[in-house]
Formats: C-alpha cells, sequence, structure tokens
C-alpha cells in the first residue's frame, strides 16, 4: 500500500509495493492497473513502454529495471538510477496528458494503451488530408499588434502577430507556409496560455 | 439432457447465428472509425466477468410495407444487461453501431426502456453507451414513440439513481435529449458528435458549411455548449473515468456515498502552503484547484465541466475518505465573476449533489457578476437566481470558506448564512461588502473627490481606510454573519469536524409537488 | 563624509548584495517594501522598511524619484545605492539626490547623462581616439529615415533606442525590406520600456564577442580597470553566461583595450564602479560600444578573480576615499565563471515562467558563489525580470572552472519553475565552448537545441509519467469502497431524505 506522499525520514522512498496488503484491500473484480501495459508516447512520437509500472519489477521494453523514487527532507522528488540522482516534478497534468520536469529539462507525453495508440495513430494517418495548425499563445500576455489578415499567405517564419508579455514585445511566427483561416483574437486582447490565436491552412 | 437433442441442438444454432453478428469483420470496421466495438466497451467498463446480457435474442420489427427492408437481427443492434463496477451493481446499454447503424427502431427501444425499469426498481445507476445513427427510418413513428418512452423515463429516474450518458458515434436529431436530461455526458474527441440539425441541414436551410467536429463535436461541447461534462481523447479513457465517476455516486437517492479508507495522514490537517495561497494584491489571480487539492484527500479530486464556463469550479473531492461536492470561483479566469454559463454549471452541480446527498462545499472568492449588455440580455438574472435558488432549495450539509473577496450579489448568492449556509467561515484575507474598496469609495466620497486637488491619491487613501473599517471579515464575524475567521492552514481539519457535526443534518421543507426553479 | 545609512533602491538579489557589504562595513541599511512582492526575501535582510506598498501614484515605485528621495529625507539617510536598473542610470535621480544633498552611490548625475546618452558617448570616445563603428550621428527622424541611412551604410545595420539597454529597443535588419518593420518594433519598445522612441543606427558586425571592461575610478583623479568580462553568451542582447577573463584576450590586447577604457571614463571624469563595453570582431580590432554608468550584473565574476568587492569601493569613493590600489597592482587570478539562471522556458524560446519557487536548493562549495533574492516559497512576479539566480563558479584555470560548473549545476535544483539551468548545461556540453571559440552568434549558430538531457532522462520522465498515471487509475480502481456505511440508514436519515 502506498503510505504516504509526504515524506517524514530522510530520503523517503516513494514506490514501495506492499503486494499483500493491496490485494487485501482491493475490491472485488476491480480493474487490474497493476499489470497493465502503458505506453508514453511523447512529443517526438518516441514510445517508451513499460509494464507493471507500479510494481517493484517495472518492465521497460521487456527488460526488468530497478527506478527507485525518493522524496528527501528538503521536498524534492528524485528519481535514483544507475547510482545518479534526478530531480523530477510534474508540471502539467491533464487527464493522459502530461509534462514532466527532470533535471531542468521537460518532457511530454500522452499516456496510451496499447489500443488507444493503435486509434490515434489511425487518426493522425487520416487527418493527414485535412491541413490546418494553429498558433496558440505560448505565455500569457496582451495582443499588441496583428500582423495579418485572414485569407493572407505567410511563410514559414513570417512573423504574424505581436504580443506582449513581461514588458517584452515577442513577435509570434507562423511555423509553416500557408494561408490564414482564421484570426481568433484582436488588438490589445489578453490572452491565457494555449489560448488559439491563429489557424493557418497549410500548403 | 441430452446435448445432441433438437432442443439443445436449436440452443447452440441460435447461439451460433447471435456470435457471427460479433465476427471479426464487424470488429474490424469499428476499429477503422478508431473505435471499439460495443463488447469491447463493455468490457472496460465492468468489472472483469461481471456483465450478464439480457433479451439478447429479441429480434427486430418487420418491416412495414416495402419502403427499405429491415435486415433482421439478434438484438435489434443494442445489447442491454447489468453487471458490477467496483462490485456494484450497475446497469447499463450499448448501441451497436455495426448492426444496422445502431439505429433506434421500436424493440431497440424496448430493450432499452425495460433497462430503465429494472434499474430503477433496482436502485441501481444506469449508463448509456450512445453510437447510434439515430431513428430508424423505416419502423417510422414507431421508432419516435420509442425515443419519447426513452426521455420519459429518463425524466422519472432523474434524482432517484444516476444516469450516466456516454457519446462514444454519433447522436443527432432526438437522441440527444435522453444524454441532455442525464446527470452526466461523457464524450471521446473526434470520433462523437452531437447535433439537433446536423450539417447537412445547416448547409441546406443557411448556406453554411460547417464540419461535423465544428458543429457537434466533444470539444464544442465541452468547451462552448457545456452539454458534455466530461471529454477524453479515447474510448477507454472515457469509459475509465466512468468508472471513476461511479466510484463517487451511491447507486440511488437513499443510499450514503461509498466511503474509502483515508490514506491521508494527520500531518495533512496543517497545510502551511494555504497561508501563502491568497495573493496579499487583491486583483492578482490564483488557481483555486490549488486550494481545492491542498484541502481534499491527495488525489481525490474529480473536476466535472472543467473546459466550460471556467470562472467556477466544480467537481467532486473526498474528505477523510467521505465524498463532497465542491463550487468554487476560479480567481484565474475571468477574475472569478459569475456570468450565466457558470451560474448554470454551478446550479445543475447543486442539484445533483442535493438529490444524492452530497454535502457542499463552496470556496468563495467571488468580486461580483460580470458586467456588460450581452450579460444582462441573456438574461443574467434569470440564470443568476438558478444558483441561488439551488442553493437555497439544497437540503444537504453546506458548508463555506471565503478565501478573498465576497462582494455585492454575489456573497448572497454563494451559500451566505442567511440563505441557509450550516458553516460559514472565512480566511482573514476575505473582503465582504457590498462592493469593492474602490467603488465604494467613488459613491461615498463623491463630493470630497472631486473637490480634492489629487482625486486619485484621495481615492487610493480613501481605499485604504475602507478595507480597514468594513470590507474585512472581522464585521461580518461580529454581526454572526460568519462563523468563524479561520487560519487558511486549519482549513482541512476544520472542514472535517464541521462535516462530521453536519452528519445527520434534517432539513424540512414545505410539502409541495416540487418548486418551481426559475428555469 | 562616512555613510552610516543606506537606502536601497532595488529588490532582488542585488539589494540583499549590496546590503551584505554594507552590514559587514557597520552601515544600517534600508529597503523598499512594495506591494509587488511583500515578502520578498531582500526586505528580511535589510535592517529596516521603509513601506511603498500603498500605491499612491502610477510610477513603478522603484521609479518613483520623488517618493524615493521624500523616504530618504524623512528617515535621515546617508545615501542611495541604486543598484542595476530601475534609476540606476537616471540623471534626474542623480541630480535630485545632488540637490538633496543626498549622497548618490554612483557617478555624477552630469556624467550619466553623458553615457546615457549614446551619441554624447560617442563623441567622447572619438574625441579620445576609441574606435568606433560607423553609424548615425545622432537619434534618426523615423523609419525612412533609417532605411536611407542604412542603405549609404551598408547592410546588415543594427537599430538601437538611444535609451535602450539590457537588450530591449534593439533590432538588427538584415536587408532593406526588414528596416521598417525592425524600427518600429524597437522603437515602440524603447517608448513603452524607458519612455523615449528615439532611436539611431549603426552598422552591425557580424559574429562579434561582447567584451567589457571594468572601470574603478575615485573622486580623487585614480582610475584603474579590473580586467575584462567575456558577456558573448547572449540570447537576443540579454547576457546568459560571463566569464573572466575572456578566453579571446591576451596580455598585450588586454592592456590595449583596458588603456582605451580607462581613456574614456578620465574623458569624462567618471568616478565610482563603471563598464565600458566593446565589441571584438574575428581580426582582433575592438570597437567601443557603450559605457554603463552602474554595477553591472555580472560583477562577481570581477570580483572572484580580483579579490576586490566592488560594492564596498562604490561606497568608499562615495564617502570621498581614495583608490588603495594602483593599475600594477591589479593581478586576475584564476578564473570565474557565471551562470544567469532565469526563470524562463528554454524548450519555449526563452519564455517567461511564472509560478512559485517551491524548493530551491545548490552545493555549498569555496568555488561555489550564489547571488539570488528568492528562497523557498518564492513568488516570480510579471513585474520585474526574470533572473531569480547566479551562479558564479571560480576555478584556478579554465578548464577548471568549466569541471566544476558542470558539477554544480548538477546539483543545482529548482522545483516549481522552469529555469535556464538547462540551457547552461546546454553550454557546457559544447565542445567549442569549452575550447573557448565562440561568439555572440553562438546560440543562433552553434547551439541549434538550446537545452541539454541525456538520452536516458527522457525514459525516467516517461517512467515518471506512466507511474503517476498508473497511481491516479489505482486511486480509482484499487481502493476498497464502503458501500455497506449507505445501506444502515436510520429513520431519522431515511425520513429527510423523502421528503
Amino acid at each position: 500500500m502506498w503510505i504516504r506522499e509526504r515524506i517524514l525520514p530522510p530520503g523517503y522512498l516513494i514506490n514501495v509495493y506492499d503486494n499483500r496488503s493491496v490485494m487485501a484491500e482491493k475490491n472485488k473484480g476491480a480493474k487490474n492497473t497493476r499489470k497493465s501495459r502503458m505506453i508514453a508516447l511523447s512529443s517526438t512520437e518516441k514510445e517508451y513502454v513499460f509494464t507493471n509500472p507500479l510494481d517493484r519489477k517495472v518492465k521497460y521494453m521487456g527488460e526488468t529495471l530497478q527506478i527507485k523514487l525518493y522524496e528527501d527532507p528538503n521536498g524534492f522528488s528524485y528519481v535514483l538510477w544507475k547510482n545518479k540522482k534526478y530531480p523530477l516534478e510534474i508540471i502539467e497534468k491533464n487527464q493522459n496528458r502530461y509534462t514532466v520536469m527532470l533535471n531542468g529539462v521537460w518532457h511530454s507525453f500522452t499516456i496510451e494503451t496499447p489500443f488507444s495508440l493503435k486509434r490515434k495513430k489511425f487518426l493522425e494517418s487520416q487527418a493527414g488530408t485535412s491541413s490546418s495548425v494553429t498558433i496558440d499563445a505560448p505565455m500569457p500576455g496582451k495582443i499588441v499588434e496583428v500582423l495579418v489578415e485572414e485569407g493572407a499567405d505567410v511563410k514559414a517564419g513570417e512573423p504574424i502577430l505581436i504580443l506582449e508579455a513581461m514588458k517584452m514585445q515577442n513577435e509570434i511566427s507562423s511555423h509553416v507556409d500557408g494561408v490564414i483561416r482564421k484570426i481568433a483574437i484582436r488588438q490589445n486582447d489578453s490572452v491565457m496560455k494555449d489560448d488559439l490565436l491563429i489557424e493557418i491552412e497549410k500548403h | 439432457m441430452d446435448v445432441n437433442g433438437r432442443n439443445f441442438k436449436k440452443f447452440l444454432e441460435r447461439q451460433q447465428i447471435f456470435e457471427s453478428q460479433y465476427d471479426a469483420e464487424s470488429k474490424k470496421k469499428q476499429h477503422a472509425k478508431g473505435k471499439l466495438t460495443a463488447r469491447e466497451r463493455i468490457a472496460i467498463l465492468f468489472d472483469e466477468n461481471t456483465f450478464e446480457e439480457v433479451d439478447a435474442y429479441v429480434s427486430s420489427a418487420k418491416s412495414e410495407g416495402d419502403f427499405g427492408k429491415i435486415k433482421g437481427s439478434f438484438g435489434d443492434g443494442v445489447i442491454i444487461g447489468h453487471g458490477q463496477v467496483h462490485g456494484r451493481l450497475v446497469f447499463a446499454y450499448a448501441q451497436d453501431f455495426n448492426i444496422m447503424g445502431g439505429s433506434l427502431g421500436s424493440i431497440h427501444a424496448a430493450k432499452i426502456m425495460k433497462l430503465q425499469d429494472m434499474a430503477l426498481k433496482m436502485g441501481a445507476p444506469i449508463i448509456g453507451l450512445i453510437d447510434s445513427g439515430g431513428a430508424r427510418i423505416q419502423e417510422g413513428v414507431a421508432s419516435l414513440a420509442g425515443y419519447a418512452g426513452i426521455f420519459y423515463r429518463n425524466v422519472q429516474a432523474s434524482g432517484v439513481i444516476p444516469q450516466i450518458s456516454v457519446i462514444l458515434g454519433p447522436a443527432a436529431g432526438g437522441a440527444v435529449y435522453s444524454p441532455s436530461i442525464t446527470d452526466y455526458v461523457f464524450m471521446t474527441n473526434k470520433t462523437s458528435y452531437m447535433f439537433v440539425t446536423g450539417p447537412n441541414v445547416v448547409k441546406e436551410v443557411l448556406n453554411e458549411d460547417v464540419t461535423f467536429d465544428d458543429l457537434g463535436g466533444a470539444e464544442v461541447h465541452a468547451k462552448k455548449s457545456g452539454v458534455a461534462q466530461m471529454i477524453f481523447e479515447d474510448e477507454e479513457n472515457t469509459l475509465m473515468g466512468v468508472r471513476r465517476l461511479i466510484s463517487y455516486l451511491p447507486s440511488n437517492n437513499l443510499e450514503n456515498c461509498p466511503e474509502t479508507e483515508p490514506d491521508d495522514d494527520e500531518t495533512r490537517d496543517v497545510e502551511e502552503k494555504l497561508r501563502d495561497i491568497v495573493p496579499d494584491d487583491a486583483n492578482k489571480p490564483y488557481d483555486v484547484k490549488d486550494v481545492i487539492n491542498l484541502i481534499v484527500d491527495k488525489r481525490s479530486f474529480y473536476e466535472i465541466s472543467e473546459r466550460f464556463a471556467q470562472n467556477l469550479v466544480v467537481g467532486f473531492g473526498r474528505l477523510d475518505g467521505k465524498v463532497i461536492g465542491i463550487i468554487a470561483n476560479q480567481p484565474k479566469v475571468l477574475a472569478g465573476t459569475l456570468d450565466i454559463d457558470s451560474s448554470t454549471k454551478g446550479a445543475r452541480f447543486i442539484r445533483f449533489c442535493d438529490s444524492f446527498n452530497i454535502p457542499l462545499l463552496t470556496l468563495e472568492d467571488v468580486p461580483g457578476f460580470l458586467p456588460g449588455i450581452d450579460q444582462e440580455h441573456s438574461g443574467i438574472i434569470r440564470h443568476g437566481a438558478k444558483l441561488l435558488y439551488a442553493y437555497a432549495d439544497a437540503t444537504v450539509p453546506r458548508i463555506t470558506v471565503i478565501l478573498r473577496k465576497s462582494y455585492g450579489g454575489a456573497y448572497c448568492v454563494m451559500n451566505s448564512k442567511n440563505l441557509g449556509g450550516d458553516f460559514n467561515f472565512a480566511w482573514p484575507t476575505a473582503e465582504i461588502a457590498v462592493m469593492g474598496p474602490e467603488g465604494a469609495v467613488a459613491i461615498l466620497y463623491r463630493k470630497e473627490l472631486a473637490a480634492s486637488e489629487d482625486p486619485a491619491r484621495l481615492k487610493k487613501e480613501l481605499a485604504v481606510k475602507y478595507r480597514d473599517e468594513i470590507a474585512n471579515p472581522y464585521v461580518a464575524d461580529e454581526k454572526g454573519f460568519i462563523d468563524e475567521v479561520i487560519d487558511p492552514s486549519f482549513t482541512r481539519k476544520k472542514l472535517k469536524s464541521a462535516f462530521l457535526a453536519l452528519e445527520n443534518k434534517y432539513v424540512t421543507n414545505p410539502t409541495r409537488k416540487h418548486g418551481n426553479i426559475p428555469l | 563624509m562616512k555613510i552610516k545609512s543606506i537606502l536601497i533602491a532595488n529588490r532582488g538579489e542585488i539589494a540583499i548584495r549590496i546590503m551584505r557589504t554594507a552590514r559587514r562595513m557597520g552601515i544600517r541599511t534600508y529597503a523598499i517594501k512594495t506591494a509587488k512582492e511583500p515578502s520578498a526575501w531582500y526586505l528580511d535582510e535589510a535592517d529596516d522598511i521603509i513601506d511603498f506598498s500603498e500605491s499612491l501614484s502610477d510610477t513603478p515605485e522603484f521609479l518613483d524619484i520623488e517618493r524615493i528621495i521624500h523616504a530618504v529625507r524623512e528617515n535621515n539617510i546617508d545615501a542611495v545605492h541604486p543598484g542595476y536598473g530601475f534609476l540606476a542610470e537616471n540623471p534626474i535621480f542623480a541630480r535630485r539626490c545632488e540637490e538633496e544633498n543626498i549622497n548618490f552611490i554612483g557617478p555624477s548625475s552630469g556624467v550619466i547623462y553623458n553615457m546615457g546618452n549614446k551619441t554624447v558617448a560617442k563623441d567622447i570616445a572619438r574625441k579620445n581616439n576609441v574606435p568606433l563603428l560607423r553609424g548615425s550621428k545622432g537619434t534618426l527622424l523615423n523609419a525612412d529615415y533609417a532605411r536611407r541611412f542604412a542603405n549609404a551604410i551598408g547592410y546588415p545595420v543594427i537599430l538601437k533606442a538611444a535609451a535602450g539597454g539590457g537588450g530591449r529597443g534593439m533590432r538588427v535588419a538584415e536587408n532593406e525590406e526588414e528596416v521598417e518593420r525592425m524600427y518600429n518594433l524597437a522603437s515602440n519598445e524603447s517608448a513603452k520600456a524607458f519612455n523615449d522612441p528615439a532611436m539611431f543606427i549603426e552598422k552591425y558586425v557580424a559574429e562579434p564577442r561582447h567584451i567589457e571592461f571594468q572601470i574603478l575610478a575615485d573622486k580623487h583623479g585614480n582610475i584603474v580597470h579590473l580586467g575584462e568580462r567575456e558577456c558573448s553568451i547572449q540570447r537576443k542582447h540579454q547576457k546568459l553566461i560571463e566569464e573572466s577573463p575572456s578566453p579571446a584576450l591576451d596580455p598585450e590586447l588586454r592592456e590595449e583595450m583596458g588603456n582605451a577604457a580607462v581613456d574614456i571614463a578620465k574623458g569624462v571624469g567618471y568616478f565610482s564602479a563603471g563598464t565600458v563595453e566593446f565589441l571584438l570582431d574575428a581580426d582582433r580590432k575592438f570597437y567601443f560600444m557603450e559605457m554603463n554608468t552602474r554595477i553591472q550584473v555580472e560583477h562577481p565574476v570581477t570580483e572572484m578573480v580580483t579579490g576586490i568587492d566592488l560594492i564596498e569601493q562604490m561606497i568608499r569613493v562615495a564617502q570621498g576615499e581614495k583608490l588603495l590600489f594602483a593599475q600594477k597592482d591589479i593581478r586576475l587570478k584564476g578564473h570565474a565563471i557565471e551562470f544567469r539562471i532565469n526563470a524562463e522556458d528554454v524548450q519555449s524560446g526563452f519564455s517567461p515562467s511564472l509560478g512559485t519557487i517551491e524548493k530551491i536548493s545548490w552545493p555549498e562549495s569555496k568555488n561555489v558563489r550564489v547571488d539570488t533574492g528568492v528562497h523557498d516559497g518564492s513568488v516570480i512576479t510579471p513585474y520585474y525580470d526574470s533572473m531569480i539566480a547566479k551562479l558564479i563558479v571560480y576555478g584556478e584555470d579554465r578548464e577548471k572552472a568549466l569541471q566544476e560548473s558542470s558539477n554544480a549545476i548538477r546539483k543545482f535544483w529548482i522545483k516549481g519553475t522552469k529555469t535556464t539551468l538547462s540551457f547552461c548545461r546546454a553550454v557546457l556540453q559544447n565542445r567549442n565552448f569549452r575550447k573557448g571559440y565562440f561568439n555572440t552568434s553562438f546560440l543562433s549558430s552553434e547551439l541549434k537545441i538550446h537545452y541539454h538531457s541525456e538520452p536516458e532522462e527522457e525514459m525516467l520522465a516517461a517512467f515518471f509519467a506512466i507511474y503517476d498515471f498508473a497511481r491516479d487509475l489505482e486511486e480509482a480502481e484499487g481502493k476498497k469502497l464502503n458501500v455497506d456505511k449507505g445501506k444502515n440508514i436510520t429513520p431519522w436519515l431515511l425520513n429527510k431524505r423523502l421528503r
């Protein structure tokens, strides 16, 4: 049983697994999440396949791994791997979408099961024909100026609007060649992070 | 019994035909759309090997006349039955798109109605897995009558047993109304749609081009219309989400919510972080979900309608294993003001909790109602009243914690003492008054401000004075409108004992058929 | 006149840095409290706090000259140290201090004015025969004028705000088409940041090194330079990593550039600490860029290699003391590197990353110095710059300093916000950086990926994500639900439920 996440003794191991107590407390017939195979699909389409993620013997690509998660008395979580400590934290999670910061670098994943991964790939291959991309606000701020109009042609790298955040004027540019399909904001609008700014129809 | 005998042979034959409806071919067809088959869905939704099908062999109705032939089938395109979720009885029906497009014929409808009747008799939740082309045209009025019968039973069961709809494919026309009556609608992104009139009709009538996704996709219903409370990226997560929701709900309106063994230790009762969460600057936003997560049991907060009306956060959580419903203003979005969407979202959630005896916790930081012509003309008065009505009408234990702002009409609405709040707490950062300092000063000292040489400075000085003398929790505390001003770090502990004290709360509302909520 | 008390008209790490030296010298320190960060650490370090929490005007607290002057008068404070940024290079503030007989710890208002106006600064350099780049003599009238001027001197050109600094209000135009857009961007930015849209233009040196010399002068005409700082690792003119000495300079060039820096400072009658910035091109020719009349963010690297406390010297100079050393006494010993740790998301183009520093810790060592204004629980606000700490590492030579840096960065942990630490790691991994071959275009041309992650790290992150996801499933699936309790409903409750 997972006892607690707030750690008292120094270097408390958080992924301890006590088989017996869990089995005793478990609901009859509940889904066995411990034995399942899960895939973390990275933003660069890399697949990391783990089996029994909560078990003492985690399997990664068929290999049994010893990965230990600790929380130190200062409140840092870290993973101990090959005698090296890597600090980590979850910086964003929403359903099966995760962003994990490890050693100062963040990595984004979606957690998939074998079927959902198949479905995802399938839907993506279908979506290949529809070709619009969206430009989302990379940070909260204020729209200072919109440099394009709907229907205008843009080239990759061409600035399309200026967003002011933290007293800096940031040029947001298109990352594809295409036609502006929709402008979702106006000058002087305040935007939240990840708000849709502009939709571009790819050439 | 002679297994080679006639009787048994017939039994096996039927079974063979029945099973052939679920061959590899049909599986492939469904998977090719990025969807699971009805059987696979049921397998995920229920505990392993607990589902028992009912009425598997009923046959489709015969076609009337020559207009379109009905390809007869066993089951008429819907699987109904009962099974267990977390070891608790749950009824479910799953429409099968592979059999006549999951279209709703009279027999199909009769099966669903039968299941609804059963669920209501047993007092157990009912879940609809919807993937249907709509009414079966060949059967005409009989299929429409079927819809009406389903709606009627939906309404009868409302507030008696939890009803959940899971949209996993198309749901068009009349089919959308059953889900909208039920308590929760789940959708899967990119493969499910809901609309009353489809893109073709829109094109014909209005000559506007709109895609299925833009008109009635999961994103639209989660963000804009609020029809779908929960959306997920794939069917497995959707169905696991349904399982999780059920773990918070009682089976019926007489039962208590299922409790868990709390695994949080007592160190969580004092949470220093809560002291720093609300910024000293009254206009600075923060994320109220951080507050919620620090109060409820670890990992227990389950948000409902996450993307719709984000200025009000609602959801279930556990406090020492016991389920509570949480309603919280979100200062991060629109400064936490109440508008039409957030009022209806909050009202519906409160009505659900009250129906099923789930105690309510309100976390309040509201500067008021959202001003604007659009809001007024669209009836913020009418819609705001729903929230107020829902609160006042709720007989479950109701606790409010005022985190920061609590101004004007919004103060009254958000479960204030005189609206029947059982315990009303406030943090020292609370500002309770008729209006914010800037507004109040402008009205009270209009003449002085007009005469002043430096009105901006005077205004600021007066605002400070106003905060010190009026807009704080202590005035309300001394007048009894607040039960206690509490140290934020002790919030969890305070709430635990307060909800414990209210466990057997019993109030009587006057006897009546039903109240007239301003719909 | 001996200074007994100082108001630090600044915040964050530099306020703390100044207070520590002042306290060591037996001087009472005053800090300004603002509503934007009322529980910031620098307030705890001060002896006294002056409360500016109630904002009485729209001018930001640290820019409100009259309010600061008033506070100094009211509390009978002897001197003001402006730190960097804010009012540090504002001649009006220095002038007001002079008028009110407050000891402004920095140069005279006249010098600040002259050096702050870049066109005046260039005239002074020209008079002292310090090499300069071709450019407009005065500020430009408009974008069209800029375009014509650029056509005359040839591309690429750089447009700079006359009042600019710290990379704001600066844009490079590669060709004629870009000039107008870049002019408007830079001018608008300058108008917002410095309330002055005036621009000038000059020839842009491609791939130069940014080398600056630390100057220290007293009020009696004594003046020395404390060697150079190599500040070429920049992004959009924002310095990210600085070191001293520069791997590009040999003693001869150092002497030549140092003398030029001293000449300029002498030419304007400089006193206090200041910095003369040069560009050094691929042919090892150097050009005067500007002089910063304040303490620099990156001053610690100079302190590490010279052993001189620059803040202490500034205070002594302000008291009218003479410098106790001459140029021949200055020796650069060892090598120091400073890494600026900013709350920025390196992986999304260095965008600001707000939030709360939940935890921060670094390795304690005699070769590691950390200047920071944050501790556990500090909030990063959008009101100020994004720097949260400076990590300064010392080594006997550059090789050892680099080695030490890698270790220190590995053990520098920050939880709660995205930082530029991953960028520092990427730079340290780069072979050309390690060899000392780099210039200001390092980020765009050499360092294609601005962060560093070992191949296995992503796998570990993936594991953690899956682990947490499984824990959440476990929450819903693995827990025993007590439904039995619900069946024992007392008549009392039953009555209530069937109202």
